[in-house]
This record gives structure tokens, C-alpha cells and sequence, in this order.
């Protein structure tokens, strides 16, 4: 079933959770809520699951109204951040729970959970507390709980952020699988970038209640439309600095350095008048210790080798930049570097508006 | 939406709380009420058929006869003085067992002996150990004494002051300790310096707790002494009781003096009151 | 040239065994704390309750032990109506109070979880009840239980019924204390499970939500087992304090009319102090003890499981 939301506000007293939020999910999509804390995403999700009631606009699920419909009626499934599971019943009996309620024979029941339990490999904790399992295998029984219903629609609220590194590493790619298999519409939370860009079909990043940018990982990644969205996704944040336009010698020109664009110059409508926002990804920086033409001149700052590769910041003028490097890249403190930038990697955004700058 | 239909229902909801609400303060205090009022009705009042539910004339003479004619007030010097005294010294004795249970690592079947054996002391029934005390008290001369009482005082109340701050010094990190000792102090100057102040609310809140607890008593006071000089409150009143059985308006008097301190002492602690109540159990 | 050996040559000390008064600060430093209180108790339960023991065997006369009678005063007590019967009330009495209180006192807490006005300064007051001295609570119910001044005489009068002699009949006094209990301590029961309710996180109830039970289900299914060990503790703690029953039952109706409020506490404490039968009484509160002590022991191990220390 798809998932509509129109125009969706809710407020608490004073405070505005969501500002008219409007949102489309499509079929078996594994869309991603994505923003800091405070920015209204678990608000939609707990309005969407009816745990809150919004203040005005409308929620469809499947095309149909369901704003005034309890969460037991919704035939959607909401996985805790803190699993919440049942203290006082065994990991089989929480999963046979939903099923419970709707009178499901016992034997039936039973057979479910089993088979849910058994394809996400707790089958042999059927009988166990929750007290007794570690924090992934609470994660898992919380989704078996959710799944064994069928619902559909799931919704996620951070389930991963309270397991460790590794194991969220793990869990990642098996709740891709499982949805993908499922095929079920999932609408998932988390503030975390990277989880979101591994995992969604598309991503939603929201700020302060409103929908900032909505679309698939590669559009959000390459295309961001706001400056908000380029710096939230990416890690290390993508670098950006303050330009003007040179038109004189086709260039932008920041604190510090020059830069020559004549492509970029000539693809966008830009004024001399205005200030911009150029951004521009770390791995699309070449770092070099000899000057290039055409490439900013600055200075190491500090070095961090990853193993897989080098981070080096650079400063340029009172900024500092951040390059991807080769792995076996060492360099002192201060060492004079020179960046290369790809130009058809190059962002241009209004420094008032914080918006991309459209093509011409 | 259906906004509107929700908010009728609301409150209506609201409306039966709310009076709930007022019924059961009314319940709870009104016995409290009555007996404040009675204090405060002339004699002609107290015999009147209805009885009224506000005092006509507010009369002051209950007062004037309860504490002028009797040994009232040297009952109340009597308890104040047992019982401040007791409070302090168990306190004290608590606060170092406590700590001493709360910080240190003795084998677990000791604490648990220990810490069982310290609780079960406040589940005997009083009555269980008043006859041997008494006859032991008689021996030793201890029958109408300060001493007497406060001993026993300090007996009635130690379980739980020790059980209290035992809580209360668990609260403290022990960490802060450990830099003090490793600053140079001393486990008991780390103890003075650090940790007490730090549960000060707590040895507050117990401290009032067990005043309140012997405060109230009334058996061992009745038992262990029967010279004015030495009977405490809860004794004087039960004797004015058997004594003046229709002196209401009197009896109503020292009750409502009687319950003064209590009140006082209640709206001070009632943070901690679930808590001392269950010994912890619950917070 | 100075000699070296005209100082006095210092005693070399053991450092690993240090001397026991050195070792008081640290070692015995546990035990020491613990000392005082232990020896207090020890000096005002164990050694009185041994005591009690043995006076137990014997006759008193003149309010003295006289002679030794080994087991005859038990003999005396297993054939003693009184005594049995004031068992039988004392029982009584703690079952219908605690009952009573945690059937009032859950009710009430479930009616009001959530936020209201002066929440605060309610709770307060609420409390006073269980802290007042109970012998000024049985004078404000003797008071109250007038049958020709008392409140509760106006109040029945006026809806037609005839007043009733609260304390003086067999059984409306025993309704009477019992009333008064519940009125004491209602709100601590009430205080108490209200306190363990909204200990309870919220999450596994929005999930009982999410899963489709109704409120009645959730309530059976979720808050009732998760509000189990704190009514537990409620229970507990309000039996064992109820069977100590005296200073108000001693102020309304001395244990009458009749025997119908003479719980054991008072029936003792007569044999003990009216009719001075020392030894009798004694053995009459060993048997208490056991009795209480057997009903303690699985209160301990309840309430000791969430205190372990």
C-alpha cells in the first residue's frame, strides 16, 4: 500500500513539530525519514501510526482516509527505538501477541511465529525473557513482532541506534534484504546519514517540521537542492565556502583563493552582485603537493590516515577544507598544498536563498 | 475531524475526576477537620443537637483548661526531649552502619544476614519485647527515666535509619571518596567531608521520619513510665481519654496541639515519604 | 668521630602485619562502624527476647518470677480460648484492612494517573492520615463515633437510619477499627501503587496499542503483571505493619466490647500489666513470634529480592 501525506502540521502547545508536511510513498518503497533530532521526523512516523493525532491535514494509507482510525486499525506495524518489547512474556509469546488479539487459533499462532522467529534466526530464544537477550536479539524479536502481522505498512522508529557499531553495520544490509523480500512499504526514521543512504529507495530530509529534499540516495547525494541537504549527507561533510562571480576572468572568486569555472560560469544564471555557496565533495578534490594551474593553493592542517585512505584538511584563507587522499599520503603541518577541483563536480548555491542554483 | 466529539467526552471525564478528586480530600481530611473544630467550641456548642459543622463562637477556653489545669505541657517537654535526643544518637549509630553497609565489601552472607536480620527488628511487634524490657528496666532503675525511653527510642528507630542512609550513601559515587582518599584524606574524614553533605536531603528526610516514628509511639511511653515528669504526649492523652471521657472540647484541644508538629514535619519529607515508607522498596 | 650507635636504634616495624590498634582505621574499620548499631540492637531485641524466653518458665506472683514451671504456661496458652480467639481477630482484622486498602488504594491510583492541577499539594495532603500519632487518631474517631454528639450519629440520623453504637457493640466495633485502619492507610496503598505506575516506561503500552488490544487488554495483558512487584511490595509492607495493631484499638475500645476488638497485642498486654501474669504473657508473645516470624520469612525473601545488598 503507498502512504500520503497532505499537508500534515502538528503542534505541541507552542512548539510546531511538523509544518505543513506533504509526502508521497510509494508501494514496497523503503523510504527514509532523515534529520537531526527535533526535526519532526518520529512526529510523522507517530502520526502516521496513529499514536498521535495531527493537528490538521490528512494521512492516507492506500489511498484511503485514516486519520481517524486507531492504530489498530491501521494495519501498520511500528518497531521501537527501544524495541519495547513485553517484560513479563517470552520472546514467543511477545511475537504471538498481535496475533492474539485477533483471535488467531493457537496452533496457527504458532506456527507464524515460528516461522517468522526462524527466518530472523532467534527460533532457538523462543522461550526466553526479554531480560535474558542481548540488545540485537531484542532488535530482532521487536521486527519479528512487527513482520508476523503482515501489516502493511512498516514503520521504524531508529531501530538500529541503540546496537553496536558492528552489529548496526550488520543489521543494515539484513533489513534492506528482509524488505526487499517483503516487499512491504516501509517508512524507517533515523538521523543517521549513512544508514540512510545504504538502506532507502529514497530519503526525505527534514528540518525544523519541514520537508527539505525528497529522492533516491543518488539524488540527494549528488543533486542536493539546499545547502542544508548538501552539508547533512556525505561524511566528511561536503566543503563549503563563500564565492563571488568574476565574470571579468571567469571566475569565482573566495578568501583566499581563485578559482577558474568557466564551465560552471557559463551552465548557471549567476550575478556578479550575489554571493554563493560553492560546494564541492571531499573525493572530488585532488590534493597535491605541487602547484597545479588552476587549483587552490593552501596549506596542510592536519592529517588523518583511515587505512582505506588519507583526510586531509587543508586551510585555505581563514577556511578549512577537507580532501580525500591516497591511502599512503603523510604530510607535516603547514606543508604548502594545492587542490584541484573537478568542475562538473562543483555546486553553486545562493548564499540568501540556500538553494542550488538552477542550470541554464 | 472528530475533534468535537472527543472533547465533550474529555470532559466530561474530567468533570467525574475532578469531583472524585474533591470527595476523597474531603474523606480523607475531614476526621482531621472535625476534631480541629471541636477544639474550638464552648461547652454549650459541644452538646447542641445538630451538631455544627463550623463553630459558631470560636472559643479559646479548651485551650486555657487543657494546658493551664494539667501536666500537657510538661508531656510535650517530656517528648520533645526523648525523642529529639534519641533521633539524634540513632541517627548517628545508623548513619555509620549504613555507610559502613552501603561502601564495604563484607562476604555476602554476612550482609545479607545482616541486612536481613536489621529489617526483621521492624517487623516485631513491639509488644514482644516490652515485658522482658520492663522487668530489666525495673531491675536497673530505668522505669521513669530520660535514659530508659531514649534507649529504647534509639532501639525502635535504628532499623531504619540504618536502612534509610544505607540508601541514601548508595546514592553517592563513589568515586568522590576515592579522589578525597587519594587527595590525602581519611575514609572517615572522606565520610564527614564528602559524602555527608552530599546526603544531607536524605539525612534530613530520615532524620524527620524517625521523629515522627517516636514521636507517635505509645506503648513503651505507656509502659515504661508513669510520673508526669517522665510520660510523653501520646501517654498524656490516652490518660485525659480513660480519664475525662466527655471532656470532648478538651481532648480535642491537645489533639489538635499534638498533630502540629506532625503536619509540619509531613509537608517537609512527603518527597521522600514512598520511599522511607517501603524502605526503599519503591522510590 | 660522631658514633653511630649512640641513637636509640628503632624497633623495626612489620609492615605487612601491622599491630591490631594500627589496623583499626582499615581493616576493622567496617566492623566498627557497624558496631554500635549492632550492639544497641542486639542489647534491645536478642537479649530481651531471650529473656522473654525464659521468664516464659515460670510463675509470677506479685509481679516477680517465683517458680519454675517448665512448659506449663505453653500448656495453659494451647488451651486458652482467649488467646486463640484474639489470634483469630488479629488475623481477621489484617486480612479486611489489607485487603480493603489495596483494593481502594489500586482503584484509586488507576482513576488517577496523568496530570491535574495542585497534583502536588493533593498528594500532600493525602498523607497526613498515615503519619497523624494513632492514639490522636483513635480520640478523633471516638469523637467521631459518638452516638449522641459524634458526627456519624448526625449523619445516619439524617438519612433516616437510627445511629449506631459504634464502639459498644460486639460487632460494629470490630467494623468500627477496621473503618479507621482503612481510612489511615488507604492513601498509602493508594500513594504507593500510584508511584509504581508511572514507573512504568510507556513504550511496551503504545506498543500493545500498535499490536491492536483493546484497553481492557492492555490493562489485563500489560499494566496488571507490570504492576505486580510494586502492589507486592505494597501488600508486604502493609501486613507486616498491621498485625502491630495496638495504640488505636487501645484508645477506642480497649479491646472491647467484650473481647470483639481484643486483638493479641492487647490481650498480652493485659495478661502482662493488669493482671500482672508475666510469664504467661511472655510465653503468649513466643508463640506471636513464631507465627509472625514464619509469615516474615516469605515477606523477607520477596522483598529482599529487589533490596540485595
Amino acid at each position: 500500500m503507498d502512504v500520503q501525506y497532505e499537508h500534515l502540521t502538528k503542534k505541541f502547545g507552542a512548539v510546531t513539530a511538523l509544518d505543513d508536511f506533504t509526502l508521497h510513498v510509494p508501494d514496497g518503497d523503503f523510504l527514509v525519514l532523515l534529520g537531526p533530532s527535533g526535526c519532526g521526523k518520529t512526529t510523522a512516523l507517530r502520526c502516521l501510526a496513529g499514536l498521535e493525532k495531527p493537528t490538521s491535514g490528512i494521512i492516507r494509507i492506500g489511498g484511503k482516509v485514516v486519520n481517524r482510525l486507531q492504530p489498530r486499525d491501521r494495519d501498520v506495524a511500528l518497531v521501537f527505538q527501544s524495541y519495547a518489547l513485553y517484560p513479563q512474556m517470552t520472546v514467543g509469546n511477545n511475537i504471538m501477541y498481535p496475533l492474539r488479539i485477533r483471535h488467531i487459533p493457537k496452533e496457527e499462532r504458532l506456527r507464524m511465529a515460528h516461522d517468522v522467529a526462524r527466518r530472523l534466526e532467534i527460533d532457538a530464544l523462543f522461550d526466553r525473557r526479554p531480560n535474558q537477550l542481548s540488545g540485537g536479539q531484542r532488535q530482532r524479536v521487536a521486527l519479528a513482532r512487527a513482520i508476523v502481522r503482515n501489516p502493511n505498512v512498516f514503520l521504524m522508529d531508529e531501530p538500529l541506534s541503540n546496537l553496536d557499531a558492528r552489529l548496526r553495520v550488520n543489521m543494515r544490509a539484513e533489513l534492506k534484504h528482509l524488505q526487499k523480500t517483503l516487499g512491504t512499504t516501509t517508512v524507517y526514521v533515523t538521523h543517521d546519514q549513512a544508514e540512510a543512504m545504504t538502506m532507502a529507495d529514497r530519503i526525505a530530509v527534514m528540518r525544523d517540521g519541514r520537508l527539505e529534499q525528497v529522492g533516491t540516495p543518488d539524488e540527494i547525494y549528488f543533486s542536493p537542492e539546499t545547502v542544508y541537504v548538501a552539508g547533512f549527507v556525505g561524511s566528511p561533510a561536503m566543503n563549503l565556502l563563500n564565492v563571488r562571480v568574476d565574470s571579468a576572468s571567469r571566475a569565482l572568486v573566495g578568501d583566499g583563493f581563485s578559482l577558474s569555472a568557466t564551465s560552471v560560469l557559463e551552465a548557471h544564471a549567476v550575478d556578479e552582485t550575489k554571493h554563493y555557496i560553492l560546494g564541492v565533495r571531499p573525493e572530488h578534490l585532488t590534493l597535491s603537493l605541487e602547484a597545479h594551474p588552476g587549483s587552490i593553493a593552501g596549506a596542510v592542517y592536519a592529517v588523518e590516515p583511515m587505512g582505506n585512505e588519507t583526510l586531509v584538511y587543508v586551510k585555505v584563507g581563514q577556511s578549512t577544507l577537507v580532501a580525500r587522499a591516497d591511502a599512503m599520503l603523510r604530510a607535516a603541518v603547514n606543508t604548502p598544498c594545492w587542490l584541484e577541483i573537478r568542475e562538473d563536480r562543483l555546486l553553486l548555491f545562493d548564499a540568501e536563498t540556500e538553494r542550488r542554483v538552477p542550470r541554464r | 475531524m472528530d475533534t468535537r466529539r472527543f472533547e465533550w467526552s474529555n470532559i466530561i471525564g474530567t468533570a467525574i475526576k475532578y469531583a472524585v478528586l474533591l470527595l476523597i480530600m474531603v474523606i480523607v481530611l475531614f476526621p482531621i477537620y472535625w476534631m480541629v473544630i471541636t477544639s474550638f467550641k464552648g461547652r454549650l456548642e459541644l452538646t447542641t443537637y445538630p451538631p455544627t459543622l463550623f463553630p459558631k463562637n470560636i472559643i479559646l477556653d479548651n485551650y486555657r483548661d487543657a494546658f493551664s489545669d494539667s501536666d500537657i505541657p510538661r508531656y510535650m517537654l517530656n517528648s520533645v526531649i526523648v525523642v529529639g535526643v534519641s533521633t539524634l544518637i540513632s541517627l548517628f549509630f545508623g548513619t555509620l552502619a549504613g555507610y559502613s553497609l552501603a561502601r564495604f565489601a563484607f562476604t555476602p552472607t554476612f550482609k545479607r544476614q545482616i541486612s536481613f536480620w536489621i529489617l526483621s527488628t521492624r517487623m516485631i511487634p513491639p509488644i514482644v519485647t516490652i515485658i522482658p524490657i520492663f522487668l530489666i528496666y525495673r531491675n536497673l532503675q530505668l522505669l521513669n527515666t530520660y535514659a530508659g525511653m531514649i534507649i529504647v527510642y534509639v532501639g525502635f528507630t535504628l532499623p531504619f535509619t540504618t536502612w534509610m542512609m544505607r540508601a541514601f550513601v548508595r546514592e553517592v559515587p563513589v568515586d568522590l571518596e576515592e579522589a578525597a582518599m587519594v587527595d590525602g584524606d581519611t575514609r572517615l574524614t572522606a565520610l564527614l567531608r564528602i559524602v555527608l553533605p552530599l546526603t544531607a536531603p536524605g539525612l534530613v528526610a530520615t532524620a524527620i521520619f524517625s521523629l515522627i516514628l517516636v514521636w507517635n509511639e505509645f506503648l513503651f511511653a505507656l509502659i515504661l513510665t508513669t510520673t508526669s515528669a517522665t510520660i510523653t504526649l501520646p501517654v498524656g492523652i490516652s490518660g485525659f481519654v480513660s480519664q475525662f471521657e466527655v471532656l470532648w472540647g478538651q481532648m480535642s484541644a491537645v489533639g489538635t496541639v499534638a498533630i502540629i508538629p506532625i503536619l509540619i514535619f509531613t509537608l517537609a519529607v512527603q518527597r521522600y515519604l514512598v520511599r522511607g515508607l517501603t524502605l526503599g522498596a519503591v522510590k | 668521630m660522631a658514633s653511630l650507635t649512640t641513637a636509640p636504634i628503632e624497633q623495626p616495624t612489620d609492615e605487612r602485619n601491622p599491630p591490631w590498634y594500627q589496623r583499626l582505621g582499615t581493616d576493622y574499620l567496617p566492623f566498627l562502624l557497624l558496631a554500635p548499631a549492632v550492639i544497641t540492637l542486639l542489647a534491645l531485641t536478642v537479649y530481651p527476647f531471650l529473656y522473654s524466653v525464659y521468664i516464659s518458665f515460670f510463675r509470677f506472683r506479685g509481679g516477680r518470677p517465683d517458680t519454675f514451671i517448665g512448659l506449663d504456661n505453653y500448656a495453659r496458652l494451647l488451651q486458652d480460648p482467649h488467646f486463640w480467639e484474639s489470634i483469630r481477630t488479629l488475623l481477621l482484622y489484617a486480612a479486611l484492612s489489607v485487603t480493603l486498602e489495596f483494593v481502594l488504594g489500586t482503584a484509586l491510583a488507576l482513576f488517577f494517573t496523568g496530570h491535574f492541577p495542585l497534583r502536588g499539594l493533593w498528594r500532600s495532603l493525602m498523607i497526613v492520615p498515615m503519619m497523624l500519632t494513632p492514639v490522636v487518631i483513635g480520640v478523633i474517631w471516638r469523637l467521631m463515633y459518638d452516638p449522641n454528639f459524634g458526627i456519624t450519629a448526625y449523619a445516619l440520623r439524617s438519612i433516616g437510619l437510627a445511629p449506631i453504637e459504634w464502639l459498644s457493640k460486639g460487632n460494629w466495633a470490630f467494623v468500627a477499627v477496621v473503618l479507621v485502619d482503612v481510612w489511615n492507610w488507604t492513601p498509602f496503598m493508594f500513594l504507593l501503587i500510584l508511584a509504581g505506575l508511572e514507573s512504568l516506561p510507556v513504550e511496551p503500552f503504545e506498543a500493545a496499542r500498535m499490536d491492536g488490544a483493546s484497553r481492557f487488554q492492555i490493562f489485563k495483558d500489560h499494566m496488571l503483571p507490570m504492576l505486580a512487584p510494586t502492589m507486592l511490595v505494597a501488600l508486604l509492607v502493609r501486613s507486616m505493619d498491621v498485625l502491630r495493631i495496638f495504640d488505636q484499638i487501645f484508645i477506642m475500645t480497649s479491646g472491647g466490647p467484650g473481647s470483639a476488638t481484643e486483638v493479641t497485642s492487647l490481650y498480652l498486654y493485659k495478661t502482662a500489666f493488669k493482671f500482672f501474669d508475666m510469664g504467661y504473657a511472655a510465653a503468649g508473645l513466643f508463640v506471636l513470634l513464631i507465627l509472625i516470624t514464619i509469615l516474615s520469612r516469605i515477606y523477607i525473601r520477596f522483598l529482599g529480592t529487589g533490596e540485595e545488598g
